[in-house]
């Protein structure tokens, strides 16, 4: 066994994790190498004296200093029963937000809505009158279709839409 | 009552049962606090901030982990605030410092003791003279006592990471302490 491996294995050693085999592998390498000797009597100086040597208790009242603060915090941020109902508050709202849209989308009235007086004379071949008549003065064809196209695209009833 | 109860009671917002909790955890929190501040009041304020910042962060408590996990975590991260803020004021403590002193029979015992306070300074000073995560490991670990599993989810790392990082941070301590503990050791040998 080489120095850089029983160092491997004297640092196993300290958590009690080198197992028996290894450890008489370790042990035989120590007695006859005082550099490692010496590591070994190093960590375990290092390992004790990095503790203090006592922990002292907490300061007089932790206890009822802590629950005093957390009364304070919590009257001035009441957040606990918050975030926890925040949490939820988000999906709710979100859950309604789709169940809305997609009634929206799929129970949308099968009925038509009244028609406006201009689409009822542009599209249903009554006398055309009023702002249709700007249409319907349109010198040129072409303006005159797009118009009409443009006036008729918004109708879902595809029957109704104007074509050309 | 058992802890599941009281955390649950406590993310419903109830103090007494987080008062129990507290009782609990108390002197665990305290003592990694003092780990790493080595200061008494430092380590009160310090627990306190960690028990406070555990009350309100409950409701996001989902039991992934052990309660005792999850609390060390909110303690660890709290302590390495502390420890940048305060970073700097770690007093270099040499070995002049803790002296030399004439030894006579009376005051041997008290000079042994002496002595050995002064060597657990110098291991302190260097401990904090150490890169954060080394820092940290060792206070877990060689000072806090956890095991290995324990730091794992406390640190969330591979057990094979801890590992490793435990014995770069023993070799890296070692590395600054080689000679001075043996000088300060002096004629009253090591053991
Ligand atoms: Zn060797």
């Amino acid at each position: 066994m080489d120095c850089n491996k029983a160092e491997r294995f004297l640092l196993r050693s300290l958590d009690g994790r080198l197992d028996h085999e290894n450890r008489a592998m370790l042990q035989a390498h120590l007695e006859k190498c005082p550099s490692c000797q010496e590591k070994d009597r190093e960590y375990q100086m290092i390992l004790r004296l990095i503790r203090p040597q006592t922990v002292p208790e907490p300061l007089p009242y932790f206890q009822e200093r802590l629950l005093a603060k957390l009364k304070e915090q919590d009257k001035t941020a009441p957040a606990l029963i918050w975030v926890k109902w925040a949490h939820r508050a988000v999906a709710f709202s979100l859950a309604v937000f789709f169940l809305f849209g997609a009634g929206i989308l799929f129970f949308r009235p099968q009925e038509p809505r009244e028609l406006s007086q201009t689409e009822r004379f542009l599209l249903q071949d009554e006398n055309p009158l009023g702002e249709a008549a700007s249409i319907l003065d349109q010198k040129k064809a072409e303006d005159r279709n797009m118009m009409l196209i443009f006036a008729s695209v918004g109708d879902k009833d595809v029957s109704r839409r104007y074509k050309p | 009552m058992d802890e599941k109860e009281l955390i649950r009671r406590s993310q419903a917002g109830d103090g007494e049962a987080f008062g129990v909790l507290v009782e609990r955890y108390r002197g665990k929190v305290f003592s990694l606090a003092y780990g790493f501040t080595r200061d008494r009041t430092s380590a009160d304020d310090l627990a306190q901030e960690v028990l406070i910042k555990a009350y309100f962060s409950l409701p996001k408590f989902k039991a992934k982990s052990a309660f005792g996990t999850w609390l060390y975590r909110i303690a660890v991260n709290h302590a390495k605030d502390f420890l940048r803020k305060n970073k700097g004021r770690q007093k270099e403590i040499s070995i002049e410092d803790v002296g030399e002193q004439t030894l006579t029979a009376e005051n041997k015992s008290l000079e042994e003791k002496r002595v050995e306070e002064g060597r657990r300074q110098i291991v302190q000073a260097a401990l904090a003279r150490l890169p954060e995560k080394y820092r940290v490991i060792l206070t877990l670990r060689d000072i806090d006592g956890l095991s290995y599993e324990d730091i794992s989810g406390v640190l969330k790392l591979s057990p094979g990471t801890v590992d490793s990082r435990l014995h770069r941070a023993r070799r890296k301590l070692r590395e600054k302490l080689t000679g001075r503990l043996i000088r300060q050791g002096g004629e009253h040998g090591l053991q």
